[in-house]
């Protein structure tokens, strides 16, 4: 058997001043050319595994570290990241401070220049490893010109670029839309399959990565809660962390099917071995009745929450962004604004809230609206969360006894819930937007949030998030407005818009081939398979 | 829209030129801006710098850079005949302040102009130099010398728009709070996050090895003909410029009183200066031919 690649004896660390210690007994071997995943809720200690193997735990951040820990027969102690980087690569969430040179060949060169290799091979190694990544064309790129994915892609080849063994991930597809993501993950695998890559990704969206992996780590508390292939993973979470199931393995556990699937392609085999095919087989309800056309619309009685009428955005000297966009959102409505990157969404929230206004057109308010953009973070600009947002505010973002906490000490979820707060200040919006408000966050931290959209709602505001996240959608939308460059090309109810997609389609709805969007409208259609 | 130049690839001979030899180019310029007084020299170099821009396809931003210069030409204009007042031709007759006489005169108003004009030709050279050189080339000059030191300028380089973004979306959030935000504790949690991002930079160049970084090696790259002609341009306006200098030609009195009068000199210089600025961009481009059939 070959000598593993890391070994992880016993691993405690404390971060300084922190009460308690981030990784708690942590024993762990990971083998040449494996794919392993670290699953787990937010501050589980995913984070600070990956700093430890490649040497930012305790170099860079300090604090209290006990126990063995070895990276490709380096002793972590001994050897500090610039040491280990012979050995793993490692990538960050932000693509944006991933990339430290102003062009690409510079940022490829640079590891190997650090290095001390001669012109030559820095100039063959920086040619190949862009060409095998799929970076060939961006190589005389200015960095601040890519988008987020292709920066991220950059990023993982400047930790390539001097073939390590080991590259360590730490949620590298938080920040991307999903096509980017999935592009992403599929490019791992094949590096893992085909030069033998070790990976090790920590990753919130398991059903993304599950199909490529080979082991997955669930940490929880600081320690391991489950060391096991990806299906026999499945298998505990759903007993035991069913936050942790995917959308599809959601759907088998809910029906009592088993084993859980690790991907959807594995589902569908299953259902179709066992006779499950609730898309295929007609369905005994009647179909939807549809509203007559009318070749006058009648103009609905209530004033919207919010209405943009023809609006339209050209910026001088670049595209156009909004043509004529016609939308109307009512109070009470809880609607998931959809479509690729630059298709316009963010800029239709911000017309909404009025933060740009229409070149031609114009947008109607019913009162006040909230913003919540896409980095919390630059909502909160005081030392205590109590300064940022009232006892009560706290209270409802569930923060109650974090009053002095420094908002930037809060986890990525709490300061989601907390800038959503500030936004809303004493409420009473007629309509609160959301812009990608899920990036980064996990099952529960989703779940809370779609409870807070429905109590806005439930409380007379129109909601309206713009979002890449359709499991979200389908689980808070009552309807979706999915965009194409600049229009609106899709409106209607969630079932309508996103059972029969190739891409704005959930998990379950793939698995079921559109008979059902969510794992329990999924389950339910199962029953109703089994039963007859 | 940015008034200080960001470098793009194009396809001009000053952008294809090794950066060596391109920021020679630039620098040849912004000498000659700092060395003479002429208006007409300076008025040849400022449209040499402009022809070289717009020949390289950077004219727009370099004349946004020179647009930037103007203001600061300006109170240059005006604070030298404030702190100046020699000269014979008074124009306006002041009083004694805090034991200092504040008589303005034309020489000294004069002499500001032309102070002004020689910041305005060195910052429009220094613009060309930002939008037609790639600072990362250039920085690889300076690594051998002190490789620390210019992979902190690299990184300022590329954290100065990263830092802008984020300054606008805190600027937005701000605009989004329920209840206004104090100016003093936006730009408090600006600079907090500027902090961060550059802890988060920290931590990525560690990962990349850079506790190891020494000097790195020499590489030796073959003189292309974009190269030899704008080194050689480079060389020519600094060598007219040091020669002319050295010769007393485009000298220019100002004090007691004004003596502007150009010489066959200066005129010379200024006509090198302009032809100077063509020379990387004359000759026939080499064209990439297809097969055909």
């Amino acid at each position: 058997m070959a000598e593993p690649l890391a070994t992880v004896e016993g691993l405690t660390y404390t971060y300084p001043g922190a009460p308690a210690p981030a990784l708690t007994d942590v024993s762990l071997q990971l083998e040449p050319g494996s794919f392993t995943v670290l699953a787990g809720a937010s501050g589980s200690g995913k984070s600070t595994l990956l700093r430890a193997l490649c040497g930012l735990v305790p170099h860079f951040h300090g604090g209290d570290v006990r126990g063995e820990l070895s990276v490709g027969g380096l002793d972590v102690r001994d050897n500090g990241p610039g040491e280990l980087a012979a050995v793993c690569g490692t990538v960050f969430q932000d693509p944006e401070t991933q990339v430290v040179m102003g062009g690409v060949h510079a940022e490829l060169a640079l590891p190997l220049e650090h290095r001390g290799e001669v012109p030559g091979a820095v100039a063959r190694a920086v040619e190949e490893t862009a060409l095998a990544l799929g970076v060939g064309h961006l190589l005389e790129r200015r960095t601040e010109t890519l988008s987020g994915g292709e920066l991220q892609r950059v990023a993982i080849a400047a930790a390539l670029v001097h073939r390590p063994a080991l590259l360590l991930l730490d949620e590298p597809t938080s920040q991307l839309d999903p096509v980017a993501g999935d592009e992403l993950i599929w490019m791992l695998r094949r590096l893992n399959e085909d030069w033998g890559t070790s990976v090790v990704l920590a990753e919130h969206r398991l059903e993304r990565c599950l199909p490529a992996a080979d082991r997955v780590l669930a940490l929880s508390g600081g320690r391991i809660a489950c060391d096991a292939d990806p299906r026999a993973f499945l298998g505990w979470a759903a007993g035991s962390a069913p936050e942790l199931v995917t959308p599809v393995g959601r759907l088998f556990s809910l029906a009592g099917l088993g084993p859980l699937p690790a991907s959807v392609k594995e589902a569908r085999a299953a259902l179709r071995s066992g006779g499950l095919e609730p898309g295929a087989a007609p369905s005994d309800e009647a179909p939807a009745e549809r509203p007559p056309r009318r070749l006058f619309r009648r103009r609905p009685p209530a004033p919207a929450a919010v209405a943009l009428r023809g609006a339209w955005l050209e910026l001088e000297d670049g595209p156009v962004v909004l043509r004529g966009v016609d939308v109307r959102f009512e109070p009470g409505e809880r609607v998931a604004l959809m479509g690729r990157n630059g298709a316009g969404k963010s800029t239709l929230l911000r017309l909404a809230r009025g933060l740009v206004e229409p070149t031609r057109g114009k947008v109607e308010r019913a009162g006040d609206v909230a913003l919540l953009l896409q980095n919390p973070g630059d909502y909160l600009i005081h030392e205590h969360a109590e300064e940022e947002a009232g006892r009560d505010a706290l209270a409802a973002a569930g923060l109650a006894g974090r009053e002095r906490s420094n908002p930037r000490d809060l986890s990525g979820g709490e300061r989601q819930r907390l800038a959503l707060e500030v936004a809303l200040g004493d409420g009473g919006q007629a309509a609160v937007l959301l812009d990608e408000p899920t990036r980064g966050m996990d099952r529960p931290h989703r779940q809370a949030l779609t409870e807070r959209i429905e109590r806005l709602a439930a409380d007379g505001a129109a909601v309206v998030v713009a979002t890449h996240d359709t499991e979200f959608a389908a689980g808070f939308a009552t309807r979706v407005v999915l965009m194409g460059p600049g229009t609106v090309i899709a409106d209607g109810p969630p079932r309508d818009v996103l059972a029969g997609g190739w891409h704005f389609s959930t998990e379950v709805a793939r698995a079921l081939d559109g008979a059902a969007l969510t794992p329990e409208e999924g389950a339910a259609a199962l029953h109703r398979e089994l039963v007859t | 829209m940015r008034f200080v130049p960001t470098y793009r690839p194009r396809s001009s001979a000053l952008h294809a030129a090794r950066a060596g030899a391109s920021a020679g180019f630039c620098c040849a310029f912004a000498l000659a801006g700092a060395l003479y007084e002429d208006p007409l020299v300076l008025g040849a170099a400022l449209a040499g710098v402009l022809l070289a821009a717009g020949a390289a396809g950077v004219g727009a931003e370099v004349r946004r850079t020179l647009w930037l210069s103007l203001p600061l030409a300006l109170l240059v204009t005006l604070v030298n005949p404030l702190v100046y007042s020699e000269g014979d031709t008074l124009l306006v007759r002041g009083g004694d302040f805090l034991g200092h006489r504040f008589d303005i005169t034309l020489e000294a108003l004069v002499s500001g102009a032309l102070a002004g004009f020689r910041v305005v030709v060195i910052v429009t050279a220094l613009g060309l130099m930002s939008a037609a050189v790639d600072q990362d080339d250039l920085l690889k000059l300076f690594r051998r010398v002190s490789y620390r030191s210019a992979l902190t300028a690299s990184l300022a380089t590329r954290l100065v728009p990263v830092l802008a973004r984020d300054a606008s979306r805190m600027s937005d959030a701000a605009r989004c709070r329920a209840r206004p935000a104090e100016r003093l504790a936006v730009l408090r949690a600006a600079l907090s996050g500027a902090l961060d991002r550059a802890v988060d930079v920290a931590a990525a160049l560690e990962v990349r090895g850079y506790g190891l970084a020494g000097r790195p090696a020499h590489r030796h790259t073959p003189w292309s003909r974009h190269d030899l002609r704008v080194a050689g341009a480079a060389l020519a306006v600094a060598a007219c410029a040091l020669a002319g200098r050295l010769a007393g030609v485009g000298a220019v009195e100002t004090y007691p009183t004004l003596d502007l009068a150009t010489g066959p000199g200066g005129l010379a210089l200024a006509v090198g200066l302009v032809a100077f600025a063509g020379l990387p961009f004359a000759g026939a481009a080499a064209r990439l031919g297809v097969a055909r059939g």
